[in-house]
């Protein structure tokens, strides 16, 4: 590009005087004059704290010492040498770990890419723990993750479109799918919404995830978030697309469906009958983490008559001498939890046991025996809470106990019948929910029967024959060759 | 003000959802008090007979959708009866509409008011089941023809709770007999009427044809659903009949759900609170769904149909509607002893949509058909 090309593009020519000032006040930033051939001189410019210092010693400075070959770019043993010739060109190149080098004598400027990887050990999930099945995990590096995903898919078809978001954190996006299996609407939407973030700053895949999503007021997540690679090698499999975002280990998924969620990388490892039974139980958690509290203070406040005569007594004599009414004793008491579980979370983890003993303890039997909360209730927050933990998506546990004080309300006021009608609101929210454009609820609505094979219910492995319809897949059938 | 987009057609909805949406509008509110109306045994015929008939009506339903006009949506009446004719139509249309959403809300809630919240106003109960149709409404005709399917599987497996009514020692065989009829009195056919007028229902299906769009096989689909439906009144009234027996039958003013008050289970007594309250599902849907075609009738009426619609249109028709249904709450529905006046219209309205909509628009069609060729 020449002067006058870059002038019309609004970009400017690389000098050695403009990034010298860019470098200014950098202490980490090194500008060095080197020697080649004796006579040619080089002139390097890098951050320190970006690149690796062993590489830039084999890959640049013990090549220019030796001086064998004619160019500068002929000496340099590394693949990953461009040439650049604009400012900004210089800037990103400088900030993505690359070394400048400029060669006065035929007024070219190289940038070698010898970024330092800050990685850790690839480690086992900590968020989605299985017992059975693979233990790694994404880590904060991009590539590696990349390269996780790769190994389970070795396809020439797997696609990787890359992108860069935020103003001022320029942070790596990576978009992967199969090309002739994933829907392509579903490639365009993603890649559109992409391109259309204007923000500053993208420190995780959630904040990508809250620029992408259709439904911003909604408390469901729309993209699923995971952090292992198997799950990502499924979603892919299947049709759907992920999204790795730099320096975060956990990656988008979508589109999705509310009751992928609730399924679990060791659905697939279980028994089929085992894993239906486990992912039922783990609806049926989720259903009474919602309503167990709220049915406590409707059948307690509005409809005694519904419970049998000596459960009827257990509570009667429980709740004799409290001094709240149902609705404000599980207020209290779910408000409580909530603290308990937000303060398990910040605490340094050897305080945890502290935490164990407060919560258990002190918070569960001193209450009841302050006269503050029944018996009956304690042991009904210990089951909804332990059953809320059951999703094993955790941002769906969290939007949980914001529906469950929406149906606390409800059944202080309606009793039994404010629950259903907050369960009727629940669901024609969640019908009318997308993901990238698609149906969050299928295959419930819109209807797809074949796909309850893997919703409710986990399948035989051998009779998914195959992707989920509402996926509207290219490549409808997963056997390579129909039986 | 913000324009709304209520009436987009983004969706393909395949042939199950005329099933849903045939045997859930066929089992509103009727149903459940039906067994008061029919009381003899040799109704169980009456109700064979009848849902005969309705699939022969179906028949003439399902020519409807094959119907490109139809498939047009207002575009296609205009064609068939012009813009002043479409606007007189839609106008009488909203006349039986209106009362059917009444009849629905206000007799379901007097249920709920009577089962669940005896010492409770009424009147809140209706305004918050309104406000939570109004909810399901704006989310357009789309998602709310898609809710159906949410709404059948959250309130068929209700029709399960009466089998335990067919096994002694609740039912006795005796109460089954005679099963051929020994007079037939004007009373058996105001409980024809009510069987007819409560399969009633399909005919709104041809104003959600461009939401449905062509569906291959509608008549099979439209058979299923009105099948379904024939087999679960055969279901509550015999069990109804097996559990009171003839004599004490119309003793009882909501016998489906009183007979369930007597299940019991370890965990609930009074079921049919938990019943009553689920059945609300069903309620809220139909609800959703003719409010949205008594607004997008309104538009049309005002001859605004064209127009984007606006917020402030909706939300004043919501508040119409709310304010009309609370007044005859107070005024005609609370007050009653028997069969009121607003029950006794909806079954005769009702059995005439069912009886004249679908021959109507098919005789419209070919007469349009007919003046083409």
């Amino acid at each position: 590009m020449n002067n006058h090309e870059m002038l019309s593009t609004g970009q400017t020519p690389i000098s050695i005087d403009a990034l010298e000032r860019m470098l200014s006040n950098m202490t980490d930033a090194e500008i060095i004059d080197r020697h080649y051939n004796k006579d040619q001189k080089v002139t390097l410019l890098y951050i320190e704290t970006l690149i690796n210092p062993e590489r830039l010693n084999e890959s640049v400075i013990e090549p220019l010492n030796r001086g064998l070959h004619d160019s500068i770019y002929d000496a340099i043993s590394s693949t990953k040498v461009s040439e650049i010739s604009t400012m900004e060109e210089a800037e990103v190149a400088l900030m993505r770990g690359c070394v400048i080098l400029h060669d006065p004598s035929q007024s070219q400027w190289w940038s070698v890419l010898i970024e330092s990887s800050l990685s850790r050990a690839i480690e086992s999930s900590e968020t989605e723990t299985i017992l059975y099945g693979p233990k790694d995990s994404f880590s904060e590096q991009l590539e590696q993750n990349i390269t996780m995903i790769r190994r389970r898919l070795p396809l020439t078809t797997l696609k990787a479109e890359r992108f860069t978001v935020g103003s001022t954190s320029k942070t790596p996006v990576v978009m992967m799918y199969i090309e002739g299996l994933t829907n392509p609407e579903f490639v365009d939407t993603a890649r559109s919404k992409i391109i259309e973030i204007d923000f500053d700053l993208f420190l995780d895949s959630s904040h990508l995830a809250a620029f992408m999503e259709d439904h911003t007021h909604s408390v469901f997540p729309q993209y699923q978030q995971t952090d292992r690679p198997d799950t990502c090698a499924y979603a892919l499999d299947i049709g759907k697309l992920t999204i790795l975002v730099g320096n975060t280990p956990f990656a988008l998924i979508a589109p999705i469906t509310f009751f992928h969620l609730f399924q679990s990388p060791e659905d697939y490892i279980n028994r089929w009958l085992v894993a239906s039974f486990l992912r039922i139980i783990r609806y049926l958690s989720f259903f009474l983490s919602l309503i167990l509290i709220p049915l406590y203070v409707a059948l307690s406040t509005h409809h005694y008559q519904m419970i049998p005569m000596q459960i009827l007594f257990v509570l009667l004599e429980s709740r004799s001498k409290l001094p709240f009414s149902p609705f404000w004793e599980a207020l209290l008491m779910l408000i409580t939890l909530e603290i308990i579980k937000e303060a398990s979370l910040r605490m340094p983890s050897k305080s945890g046991q502290t935490l164990g003993v407060i919560g258990g303890i002190v918070i569960g039997e001193a209450t009841v025996s302050a006269g503050f909360s029944s018996t009956v209730l304690i042991v009904l927050v210990g089951i909804s809470a332990i059953a809320s933990f059951l999703v094993p998506n955790y941002l769906v546990t969290k939007s949980n106990t914001l529906i469950q004080f929406g149906f606390l309300v409800l059944s202080s006021f309606l009793g039994l019948l404010g629950i259903v009608l907050g369960i009727i609101g629940v669901l024609a929210h969640l019908n009318s929910l997308t993901s990238l454009k698609q149906p969050y609820f299928a295959p419930l609505a819109p209807f797809y029967w074949r796909g309850w094979m893997d919703v409710f219910i986990r399948g035989p492995l051998k009779y998914m024959k195959s992707r989920p319809e509402y996926l509207h897949p290219l490549q409808r059938w997963r056997y390579g060759r129909r039986r | 003000m913000k324009a709304i987009s209520l009436y987009n057609k983004t969706s393909a909805f395949n042939g199950i959802y005329i099933v849903f949406l045939v045997n859930r509008l066929q089992m509103l509110y009727f149903v459940l008090l039906q067994a008061t109306f029919l009381v003899y045994p040799h109704m169980i015929w009456a109700i064979v007979a009848v849902g005969a008939l309705s699939q022969i009506n179906l028949i003439l339903v399902s020519k409807c959708f094959s119907s490109e006009l139809l498939l047009k949506g207002y575009q296609g009446y205009v064609e068939l009866f012009g813009k002043q004719g479409v606007r007189i139509l839609a106008g009488i249309g909203l006349l039986f509409l209106i009362v059917k959403i009444i009849v629905t809300v206000l007799g379901y809630m007097e249920m709920v008011h009577y089962f669940v919240f005896p010492s409770m106003d009424s009147n809140w109960l209706i305004l918050s089941v309104l406000l939570l149709g109004y909810y399901v409404a704006a989310k357009g005709m789309d998602n709310t023809i898609r809710y159906v399917s949410i709404v059948f599987l959250c309130t068929f497996w209700m029709i399960g709770l009466v089998f335990p009514f067919f096994f002694p020692p609740i039912a006795s065989i005796y109460d089954l007999f005679p099963l051929v009829p020994t007079s037939w009195t004007f009373q058996s056919w105001k409980g024809v009427l009510l069987i007819w007028s409560s399969l009633s229902g399909p005919e709104y299906l041809l104003v959600l044809l461009p939401w449905l769009g062509k569906q291959q096989k509608s008549l099979k689909y439209l058979s299923i659903g009105n099948a379904i439906s024939v087999a679960e009144y055969l279901l509550l009234f015999i069990a109804a009949i097996l559990f009171f027996g003839s004599h004490y039958l119309d003793k009882s003013k909501f016998p489906v759900k009183s007979m369930i008050r007597y299940l019991q289970s370890p965990i609930f007594e009074r079921i049919d609170i938990l019943m009553v309250s689920l059945h609300i599902f069903l309620v809220v849907f139909a609800f959703s769904i003719f409010m949205l075609m008594f607004y997008g009738g309104l538009r049309i009426v005002m001859g605004r149909s064209l127009q984007p619609g606006k917020l402030t249109g909706f939300v004043i028709s919501l508040i119409a509607l709310t304010a009309v249904m609370i007044i005859l709450n107070e005024w005609i529905w609370k007050g009653y002893t028997g069969t009121n006046m607003l029950l006794e219209l909806q079954i005769w309205l009702g059995a005439l949509t069912y009886l004249l909509v679908p021959s109507f628009f098919l005789l419209a069609i070919k007469r349009k058909e007919r003046l083409k060729l």
